[in-house]
């Protein structure tokens, strides 16, 4: 199938374009999926900047029982951007746009993805929907959450429908990144690359794309609808039209739980490369990560209604919902044991991209287990809409994606600028980080199981040493995040020279120089096995040439 | 499946056309199946709205609402379909060099999506003008009628207009006998529209 595979063809593995010259089209408008993957991550983290000012402003509120440091509306329009954000502009686009361009076409030995310049388009779709975003600001930002349920959202002020606007857009870019990484990896593997040989990040982005592509066009649906009511006053979600609320949670949700897998099958990708690279020892359970993925990707469609037991669905529905729920723990538990079993007797080196993905295990771990609390109707009836819900949810989004986004950070930086990252500021980044997001989020535990509301700009006295505790932590938290821009702008001038390969590791991408030539490889290489065999030699040919001066041999697929 | 196709690859490049042309219409033929793929969800959300809505206990159609014309839906229907038709046997003739006969057919589709888009107009200003039943004023039976019956009609009218670049570049040469990928997007784009419409006309004018 893989049609990369012709020998003397001039077909697109022969196919070496030249390089453009001008700054404008190697930089700006590159159709590079390296440059596109690095444009993805600086502009990701540009935006998660914005949204953790926004946290901190509703931490800061939080300090006191009274608030008095925003206004209720403030505040409610606060922590539906920091939602917003997080979700579609910085955890999604850092795992699937930036670390998914940056890392997969390498790993599959691919010279680019299938289509460069849709690739391109992608990207620039991203940015112009970040601003529209925070342009909802300017005319009354939406306050319903970043769920934004009817009929608060239809009653919200005029920047809902820019709001709406602007996730459509996200979504569109999104979708087509799906449809691009699925025809690359499908069609475009070196020669040798059976699916069973490849490596696990590109397992993560091949469960990803298929939900990019199809959750997505859903959002899209839900998103149309609910701009076409407020702009037309069609109705849709209205009950006094006839319409239904209950639908826009339907449709959100069919997206959105897929969406919470967009945001962590990356991230186990990211991990179940850092953890074998780094216990010197072969991943345990290859195919059980790989299938596990594509279980859990399938299983995440039947779900979704596991948000919805207090919205007044049959009791007959609910059952299969909680059930399929509790069944998708099983490939994700799988996991779990399959990275522990990867660490035990290695031989571990204590990067802190290992500490990282050490630190994820621990956290995922967690928010895991509280998910399957929140599954069960008679919890979830409880609790719904307490802060066991955000601690549950931070658990998994930041302990989880956002661990491993640092993790891919410390571990592909070095591929991306040449430079090693600080292992000395990465490690207080690890340990501030840590311990501050443990002191923010898990004292959200005790406080939801005691009652405290999601949403509310004030709360109750009692609750007010916890989230004095919680706010002080967040600020360690954030001197964590801190120290890592710090880190990025220090390393990349002053950073060790990382050379083709400063982690001993054992993927495509780790054997051509650091930053690798536009064209990636000199010549595709041939495959013969699975990466992670840390006893064998490597398993590929034709890498000869890779880090010599030879020049690539570029007349082949002139035309 | 990769190795496998190593002696594969290496014979198709020694015919007319060569392996970059066969590799590149591989990729935008699959992308371009995962793109009407990812259309179809769309149109599917909107049809799952539409079927919960109908179905959350109002009565259909709702109080006021004549049902819908049938009739008319089914000869305009006709219409669609044979245009489905007639681009079938368009690209067929391309790929057995009948050049003129497939212009011909060609033009035969874009006059019947042409001649589809006026009925919808037509039905339109019927109901619009005669039953006043409107977008937003109609509850959720304008809603979801005219928004998913527009949804289609936007996606005729961009076939039309697609075809139309089609024929033009075919015209003036683009596409050879063997290199003809825009024709079969085309083609199949226009087929995902037929059957789209299959299933909007069954569910708002039969059910
Ligand atoms: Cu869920």
């Amino acid at each position: 199938m893989a049609i990369a595979a012709a020998p003397h063809g001039g077909g697109i593995a022969d196919h070496i374009h030249p390089e453009p010259q001008s700054f404008v089209r190697r930089y700006v408008f590159s159709i590079d999926h390296k440059i596109i993957g690095i444009q993805y991550i600086i502009t990701g983290f540009v935006f998660f900047v914005l949204a953790g000012l926004l946290a901190e402003t509703i931490r800061i509120q939080l300090m006191h029982a009274n608030g008095g440091f925003v206004s209720p509306q403030t505040y409610n329009e606060v922590y539906s951007i920091h939602g917003s954000t997080m979700v579609w502009l910085v955890v999604i686009p850092l795992l699937t746009g930036g670390f998914g361009n940056l890392v997969f076409p390498l790993q599959i030995g691919a010279r680019d993805v299938a289509f460069p310049w849709l690739n391109m388009l992608s990207y620039w779709i991203f940015p112009i929907a970040g601003l529209m975003l925070f342009s909802s600001f300017l005319m009354g930002a939406p306050t319903a959450g970043w769920t934004e349920y009817p009929p608060i959202s239809l009653e919200g002020q005029a920047g809902t429908s820019m709001w709406a606007a602007a996730i459509f857009l996200v979504g569109v870019s999104s979708t087509l990144t799906g449809i691009n990484f699925v025809v690359t990896i499908m069609k475009m593997r070196a020669p040798g690359m059976t699916f069973t040989r490849m490596p696990l990040f590109c397992w993560g982005q091949f469960a990803t794309a298929p939900l990019l592509m199809i959750a997505t066009t859903a959002l899209a649906a839900a998103l149309a609808a609910l701009f076409m009511e407020r702009q037309f006053g069609v109705p849709f979600f209205d009950p006094t039209k006839g319409g239904s609320p209950v639908l826009w949670q339907h449709m959100f949700w069919f997206y959105s739980h897929p969406a919470v897998y967009i945001m962590i099958l990356p991230a186990f990708g990211i991990v179940s490369e850092v953890l074998p690279t780094f216990s010197r020892k072969p991943i345990f359970g290859y195919k059980l990560i790989a299938f596990s993925s594509m279980a859990i990707a399938l299983a995440g469609f039947m779900v979704w209604a596991h948000h919805m037991f207090t919205s007044g669905l049959a009791p007959y529905l609910q059952l299969p919902f909680m059930v399929i729920t509790f069944v998708i723990a099983v490939p994700t538990g799988i996991k779990i044991f399959s990275w522990t079993a990867t660490l035990w007797g290695g031989k571990i080196h204590y990067t802190t991209a290992m500490l990282f993905a050490m630190g994820f295990l621990v956290l995922f771990t967690l928010g895991g287990i509280t998910g399957i609390f929140l599954a069960a109707i008679p919890f979830d009836l409880h609790l719904h809409g307490t802060y066991f819900v955000v601690a549950h949810f931070h658990y998994v989004l930041v302990g989880g994606s956002l661990m491993g986004i640092f993790s891919g950070m410390y571990y592909w930086f070095p591929k991306m600028s040449g430079r090693l990252l600080s292992e000395k500021l990465g490690k207080w980044h690890f340990w501030l980080f840590f311990i501050g997001f443990n002191g923010t989020f898990l004292p959200m535990h005790w406080l939801g199981l005691e009652g405290m509301p999601r949403w509310v700009s004030t709360y109750d006295p009692q609750f007010q040493f916890w989230n004095q505790f919680a706010s002080i932590s967040s600020f360690v938290m954030t001197a964590g995040i801190l120290l890592f821009f710090a880190n990025i702008l220090y390393s990349i001038r002053f950073g060790k020279v990382a050379g083709a390969n400063p982690w001993g590791a054992r993927t495509l991408e780790w054997q051509i120089p650091s930053p690798p030539h536009y064209y990636n490889f000199k010549h595709i290489p041939t495959v013969y096995g699975l990466p992670y065999d840390f006893s064998q030699p490597l398993p590929y040919r034709g890498l000869e040439d890779e880090l010599n001066d030879t020049p690539p041999p570029v007349a082949a697929g002139a035309h | 499946m990769a190795v496998a196709s190593i002696t594969q690859g290496g014979h198709d490049s020694h015919g007319e056309i060569d392996q970059l042309y066969i590799e590149t219409r591989e990729l935008r033929l699959q992308g371009f199946l995962l793109f009407l793929v990812s259309d179809c969800v769309l149109f599917s959300s909107f049809i799952f709205a539409y079927l919960y809505l109908r179905n959350s206990g109002q009565g259909w159609p709702p109080a006021g609402i004549n049902r819908l014309d049938v009739a008319f839906a089914a000869v305009n229907s006709v219409v669609l379909f044979g245009s489905g038709a007639t681009m079938h046997y368009a690209l067929e003739n391309w790929k057995h060099g009948n050049f003129m006969k497939f212009a011909w057919m060609l033009i035969f589709t874009i006059v019947l999506g042409v001649g589809f888009l006026c009925g919808q107009g037509y039905e339109y200003t019927n109901l619009i003008f005669h039953d006043h039943v409107s977008w937003w004023g109609s509850g959720i039976f304008g809603a979801s009628f005219f928004t998913l019956t527009g949804m289609h009609g936007f996606h005729v009218f961009v076939g039309v207009c697609y075809l139309t670049v089609l024929l033009l570049q075919s015209a003036g040469g683009v596409y050879t006998k063997d290199k003809y990928f825009g024709l079969t997007a085309g083609t199949l784009y226009w087929h995902f529209v037929d059957v789209i419409w299959v299933v909007l006309f069954s569910i708002f004018y039969l059910l």
